[in-house]
């Protein structure tokens, strides 16, 4: 066995030991609890909780959310583009105008298609 | 530049498309015709690109990127003839094509990757945006999406390991060891997740099942040619790439599990998408069987002629599904006599399919396995002989249903599509009649 694998195995084992001790130390050395009655209960502030916290609720600008989050990234793509180009030239110019043409086609569309209201 | 006028092409299509969704009314016609007219002037451009036209460092259009984007061009064709007012739709199955055109002529890792991710991403939600029962859409959405992240995380993953070693993106000339050797492998394993090669191919029935028979044929025909040629690009990434040796095998068992499996099947798309992963065993085969012989540029006429000769039969076999409306080998008793003509087609297409002379499917079985036995491999080709054996039982059998048995009840609502489905079938039937027409020298 060549020595960066043998390194890499060493690696494997030490994490898996890691994360097993961590993750199971708490049972291990912690206090024994009695579970019962209200013990597992969810705490919220102290009063009972009104329903189970996996219960599926509507949330009605998920549309919109998830178009922002799109949007936001597509234009994180500006920020390397104007500061790797002190000097623009042309073809710079134009590809971004393209780019940002085809933001707003698309933005256009989504108002179009009425995804932009809060329904 | 010029190698990238096709796509250009296709990316007019994706942005006319969603152009036409501005539209006061729904325009099925206009969108179809716009796709066809992408299509189709994507397949014109393509004549011109020549070969050698190339973007540094991460395009290059050789003669089998141009060969495999003509093939998925073609392959693409019927779906774009059923679309319907779903604007959105249109664009992402003319997306999903673009990635396919972008893979086939990527020259780098990272447009392999660009490619394969921009073919994918619109592949789930085609399975979504399909007319079938919501949940069921869902949860083979769902299957496919995690499947295929899995998949791509793969690739990265590989992709890493590559540049650790070679310290670039780009293929190798040298012999690779190790880490390389292991990312090649990687990748490779993405590659066989996206063709449907056993044991990778769980996702794929719930897929095709669940989305409409026209994007069905369109993930088994024109996806799996470019996830054919992505396993094609990554044997020939640096000379003497270890995984080939294990293709082989792999295809073989998967042309034996995929025709087991597809006995079982009473609901027709399942039983055509096992059929299809039967089919990737032959193409993997083919793959291993060209990388054992040293990667000739001129020997991948075999697997050419194979995936346009598949191309016919899976795109007709799903269309007739549409055509006729059935859904289960029940609704196929007697069909013959509900509709002589249509019912014929599919016999031919069935007939391709299980590889009966003198169809396309014949010729395309016959080159894979010859050339197999030609780079030695007894062995899988055995295997993958006996698998086609085994299929014969399930497309005999739907024949034998349609022609042999008693109609029951109603029988199933026929939809559009007879006529591309006749024609299709005949295209299968011609490409066996003529094979010298596509594989040239192969023979």
């Amino acid at each position: 066995m060549t020595a960066p694998l043998f390194a890499l195995l060493v690696n494997a084992v030490a994490v898996l030991l890691l994360v097993g001790a961590f993750a199971n130390s708490g049972k291990l050395l912690g206090p024994r609890s009695r579970r019962e009655g209200d013990a597992d209960m969810p705490y919220e502030t102290g009063l009972p909780p009104l329903s189970p916290a996996n219960e599926r609720m509507t949330v009605l600008y998920w549309r919109f959310a998830v178009l922002f989050v799109v949007f936001d990234v597509d234009l994180a793509f500006l920020l390397p583009w104007a500061l790797g180009r002190p000097a623009l030239d042309a073809v710079m110019v134009w590809a971004v105008t393209g780019f940002v043409a085809l933001l707003s086609f698309m933005l256009a569309y989504f108002w179009r298609k009425g995804i932009l209201e809060c329904r | 530049m010029n190698a990238l006028f096709p796509s250009a092409a296709l990316a007019a299509g994706v942005l006319g498309s969603l152009g036409l969704g501005f539209l006061p009314r729904r325009a099925p016609a206009l969108l179809r015709v716009l796709a066809v007219l992408s299509l189709g002037s994507a397949l014109l451009l393509l004549g011109r690109v020549g070969e050698g036209a190339a973007l540094p460092p991460l395009i290059a259009s050789d003669a089998l990127a141009l060969a495999w984007q003509s093939v998925i061009l073609l392959a693409a064709l019927p779906m774009a003839l059923w679309l319907d007012s779903d604007d959105a739709r249109a664009a992402l199955f003319l997306g999903s094509t673009l990635g396919m055109l972008l893979l086939a002529s990527a020259s780098n890792l990272l447009m392999l990757f660009v490619g394969l991710e921009f073919m994918s991403l619109p592949a789930y939600l085609l399975v979504v945006r399909s007319r079938g029962d919501e949940g069921r859409r869902l949860e083979a959405a769902t299957k496919y999406f995690f499947a295929g992240g899995v998949g791509g995380a793969l690739f990265l993953l590989g992709m890493a390991l590559w540049y650790a070693q070679t310290r670039s993106l780009g293929p190798s000339a040298l012999l690779v060891t190790g880490g390389a050797q292991a990312g090649l492998a990687l990748m490779g394993a993405c590659a066989l997740f996206k063709i449907g090669a056993v044991p990778l191919h769980f996702w794929l029935p719930d897929a095709y099942e669940a989305s409409d028979p026209e994007v069905a044929g369109f993930f088994s025909t024109a996806m799996k040619a470019a996830a054919v040629l992505l396993l094609m690009r990554l044997c020939r990434y640096a000379p003497g790439a270890a995984f080939a040796a294990w293709l082989p095998a792999v295809g073989a068992l998967t042309a034996l599990v995929g025709a087991v499996m597809a006995l079982r099947q009473e609901r027709l798309a399942r039983l055509l998408a096992y059929s299809s992963v039967s089919h990737a065993g032959l193409l993997i085969l083919g793959v291993g069987a060209w990388a054992a012989r040293g990667l000739p540029p001129e020997g991948v006429s075999a697997l050419l002629f194979y995936l346009a000769a598949y191309a016919f039969m899976s795109n007709g076999a799903f269309a007739f599904l549409r055509a006729s409306g059935a859904r289960t080998r029940a609704d196929l008793a007697g069909y013959a006599r509900r509709s002589p003509a249509l019912a014929a087609a599919f016999a031919a297409l069935l007939f391709s399919l299980a590889g009966i002379p003198p169809t396309g499917g014949f010729f395309a079985k016959l080159l894979v396995l010859w050339q197999s036995v030609q780079s030695g491999l007894l062995v899988p080709a055995g295997v993958a002989a006996l698998a086609a054996l085994v299929s014969l039982g399930f497309y005999l059998g739907l024949v034998r249903a349609l022609y042999l048995e008693e109609p029951a009840g109603e029988g199933p609502r026929p939809g559009p599509g007879a006529g591309l489905t006749a024609a299709l079938a005949a295209g299968a039937v011609l490409l066996g009649l003529a094979p010298w027409a596509l594989a040239g020298g192969g023979l």
